[in-house]
């Protein structure tokens, strides 16, 4: 039951199933899907992580800030992340759902969620379940802190990993207070890719051996791996590393200019004396390379402030791509700060890489998105197919794909256990938690 | 039966810097057969990044190389030379992953492009990883972590207002980019297990980063509604994205900072149960979402004080009690001493001929089914040249001391 074209897309066959909310789970579902994976991604009427049911007219996360008649179909946050994915709901508080869950597992590769430690054992469908309908399942779970230790049934989003996993100490402006730091989610993002890495070592192990998997991954750990060397300047210095903004110890210049225009800015960075020479050239300032400011690198930290301001005061007057060209030109690295939307899209760079593509959601209307982050040979054209709405694939996985018939599904829709529609209260938490407080 | 995860995988690592060799650590941290080619003389250029002991140079106690290199074995070879090129052609040929970081199209001019190594091994996958990939326009630029970064789209909302925007810290993104090559290595390693056709991967760094799902959702909201992503103040972000949420970032407590993201209806109850403050409940000024985020420095004022009375694990604590999102800012050394990580034995000692025995951050997941093997140390410049030509490819002892004296090889650093 292949949804996508799949030509020697490596994970062309194997299906996946995703229980999972925000970006962990679902990056990594999006990533699969990217590969050719059929990825059923699992939701429930009874509870939605869509955003709110009613949102405010003029809420700039809809299309031309206008919710709509299912706005949980039309949010942007959701639909950026969940491409090449089919779209059901089941109630897994329910032994139907349960049920039906459990018969798709047995057509399954994969399970994988990122619901905090035991959400998955309290709906009766932890990995010993699983493993008696299908002995050779991997499950991959991937909560914030992992299942073991004492932080396991903590809540954690990805701004607060950062904090604890040592990021938030080690970025920001080094002359500020830490409050004013930009809330950053980026150990969640790491989570994702991380899960992909688990799942398809899994898969491999499991072509050879037959054996399937339970993988216990903290979001947090996957992240802390990428700031290692501070841990080991620690152990080597005794130096505890802290924020350094936009700078660096051993490259100087090395920071982010104004540009031209409202909140236009380039980065420069000179790595070498040479460098640092055909800079100054650059800058129609070739006797700048030898004032004694300047002429050393040790000089150049020492006098930082006075060198960036200088700087500034040249970029001042010019265009942030201008810079670049003039900068990349003389092999000096340079880049334009550019916005996530806006800006971006006329990258000609990534046009020419065709990095964009349309995507024409069903609720949401057309739109240029971008999709697969990485290229492979034999899979050229990118598959960015657009995100499901609510319960859209219900009658394709549970009917066709398990073969229950219509009266069936409608039952299963009477009671709610399926679904397009979200309950009243899904956007709170869940409709039980909410019955349960008042 | 392979005893460790990925066993009997053998990767050619001979990619410099930071996401290539991260790439291929993640793949050796597992088990597979990791052999690092590095150019004689100086190696990897993250030899001589550091950090170092006491800050003394020295190319094998180098931080960023003896983290980005655990598990795998090192050899050296010369590929400007014809005969250098000639043994790594052959040990690709036994290998089943390449890793590699050259300038686009410099693979190819060597002779060692994919479709030469795909020919004589079609279930070869090569992950080519670069700053901006092996095509387009700007395949050519010069790039520093800094300056890539900007370009991702990740960059411009990252500060206050008044300020210039700032990056993450240290190499992230190509770390990123490195963990996301390790993904399409594995699932690209997996279809060739299957189909007995390899892949030719072109990660670039850019590419990654512009993709992740913070500038995913970013960008679908531009494409929606024009929704602009500058900076803003501090605690005042997210609503649009959520619906409601405030007091949402980094707050000062008694002994330092601590994170917090309320977001959702649900968290409001829950907010007032920390602070213990019942009464705002009833409180019209806070009846509903638009009140409390119109009033959100009201509720700070609240707040703020209540944080100043407690130490970051009071708050962190708390906040678990009442069912809040909450983090608290740890500097690196505190890090190695959280209990969590204490428990789960997330770092590791790993003991280096040279570096001596070093705290390293360990394994990001475990797999049920297979054991866990003590870490190995990086390895030194050409140790395991003799090894591996003599013992893998056979290369005889009178020809390895030609190759040696020609500089194909760098020395044999001892076994």
């Amino acid at each position: 039951m292949a949804m996508n074209d799949t030509e020697h897309r490596p994970l062309a066959g194997i299906r996946a199933l995703e229980l999972a909310e925000v970006w962990a789970g679902p990056f990594c579902g999006a990533l699969l899907g990217d590969m050719g994976a059929d990825v059923i991604k699992i939701e429930s009427v009874q509870r939605i992580g869509r955003g709110p049911i009613r949102p405010r007219d003029g809420n700039p996360n809809y299309p031309d800030g206008e919710p709509g008649e299912r706005p949980w179909n039309r949010g942007a946050n959701f639909n950026g992340v969940n491409r090449n994915k089919l779209g059901i709901t089941l109630d897994l508080t329910s032994p139907k759902g349960v049920d039906a869950f459990l018969d798709l597992v047995n057509l399954s590769d994969l399970v994988f969620s990122n619901y905090k430690f035991g959400v998955l054992d309290s709906f009766g469908i932890g990995y010993d379940t699983l493993r008696r309908v299908r002995p050779d399942i991997i499950m991959l779970e991937m909560p914030g802190y992992g299942n073991t230790g004492p932080y396991r049934e903590y809540r954690s989003m990805g701004m607060t990993l950062d904090a604890i996993m040592g990021h938030s100490s080690l970025r920001g402006y080094p002359d500020l207070d830490r409050s004013l730091l930009t809330p950053v989610h980026h150990p969640d993002a790491v989570g994702g890719v991380t899960g992909v890495f688990a799942a398809c070592t899994a898969l491999h192990y499991r072509a050879r051996t037959g054996q399937g998997q339970l993988i216990d991954l903290a979001q947090s750990e996957t992240f802390i791996s990428h700031i290692g060397e501070a841990f080991l300047e620690y152990g080597m210095t005794g130096r505890v590393r802290g924020p350094r903004g936009n700078r660096h110890p051993a490259m100087a210049p090395h920071g982010c200019y104004p540009c031209l225009g409202d909140d236009k800015w380039v980065t420069i960075a000179v790595r070498d004396e040479d460098e640092w020479e055909a800079f100054c050239r650059a800058l129609g300032m070739p006797e700048l390379a030898a004032d004694r400011r300047f002429a050393t690198l040790e000089a150049r930290l020492k006098n930082q402030d006075d060198l960036d301001a200088l700087i500034g005061r040249w970029t001042a007057s010019m265009d942030r791509y201008e810079v670049t060209r003039l900068l990349q030109g003389r092999g000096i690295p340079a880049g334009p700060v550019l916005e996530a939307g806006g800006d971006i899209f006329d990258d000609p760079h990534l046009q020419e890489r065709e990095y964009f593509q349309f995507v024409d959601h069903p609720d949401a209307g057309p739109h240029l998105l971008s999709g697969p982050i990485w290229k492979m040979s034999g899979a050229p054209e990118p598959l960015n197919n657009p995100t499901p709405p609510l319960g859209q694939d219900n009658e394709r996985v549970l009917g066709r794909l398990l073969g229950l018939p219509d009266e069936v599904l409608q039952g299963l829709e009477e009671e709610n256990i399926i679904g397009t529609v979200p309950l009243e209260g899904a956007d709170l938490g869940g409709v039980r938690r909410v019955a349960n407080r008042t | 039966m392979p005893y460790l995860a990925l066993e009997g995988v053998r990767v050619i690592d001979a990619a410099t810097g930071v996401a290539g060799p991260f790439c291929a650590k993640l793949l050796a941290d597992y088990g597979a057969e990791v052999i690092k080619v590095e150019r004689p003389g100086t190696g990897d250029s993250s030899r001589a990044t550091g950090p170092f002991p006491d800050d003394l140079h020295h190319p094998e106690k180098s931080g960023l190389f003896l983290h980005l290199n655990t598990n795998k074995r090192g050899v050296t070879l010369d590929l400007a030379n014809p005969a250098g090129r000639d043994l790594f052609r052959r040990l690709v040929r036994e290998s089943d992953v390449l890793v590699e970081s050259g300038p686009p199209g410099e693979m190819d001019s060597l002779g060692l492009g994919y479709q030469e190594l795909a020919d004589s091994n079609p279930g070869l996958v090569v992950t080519s990883i670069t700053p901006f990939g092996q095509t387009g326009p700007h395949s050519g630029h010069e790039f520093t972590e800094l300056t890539l970064f900007a370009t991702t789209g990740a960059m411009n909302r990252e500060g206050i207002p008044a300020r210039e925007p700032l990056k993450y810290c240290g190499e992230t993104a190509q770390y990123f980019a490195g963990n996301a090559a390790a993904a399409a290595t594995m699932a690209a390693s997996f279809g060739s297990l299957l189909s007995g056709r390899g892949q030719w991967i072109d990660i670039s760094i850019q590419e990654c980063m512009t993709g992740h799902p913070h500038q995913l959702s970013r960008r679908t909201a531009f494409a929606y509604s024009a929704d602009d992503d500058s900076r803003q103040e501090p605690h005042t972000s997210f609503f649009s994205i959520v619906g409601e949420a405030y007091m949402v970032g980094t707050f000062r407590c008694k002994d330092g900072h601590v994170s917090i993201l309320p977001v959702g209806s649900s968290m409001w109850p829950n907010f007032v149960r920390m602070v213990e403050r019942p009464d705002l409940l009833d409180n019209p000024r806070f009846r509903d979402p638009t009140e409390r985020e119109e009033r959100h420095l009201e509720l700070e004022a609240i707040f703020q004080p209540w944080l100043d009375a407690r130490t970051k694990e009071q708050v962190f604590e708390a906040a678990h009690e009442a069912g809040l999102p909450c983090g608290p800012v740890l500097t690196v050394d505190e890090v190695m001493e959280d209990r969590h990580l204490v428990d789960r034995g997330y770092f590791t000692d790993i003991h280096h001929p040279d570096a001596g025995t070093l705290t390293y951050t360990g394994l990001p997941f475990h797999l049920s089914d297979v054991p866990r093997e003590d870490q190995r140390p990086a390895p030194r410049l050409g140790q395991h040249n003799r090894e591996v030509f003599g013992g893998m490819l056979g290369v005889g002892g009178d020809e390895m001391a030609a190759l040696e004296a020609q500089m194909v090889l760098g020395e044999s650093g001892p076994a």
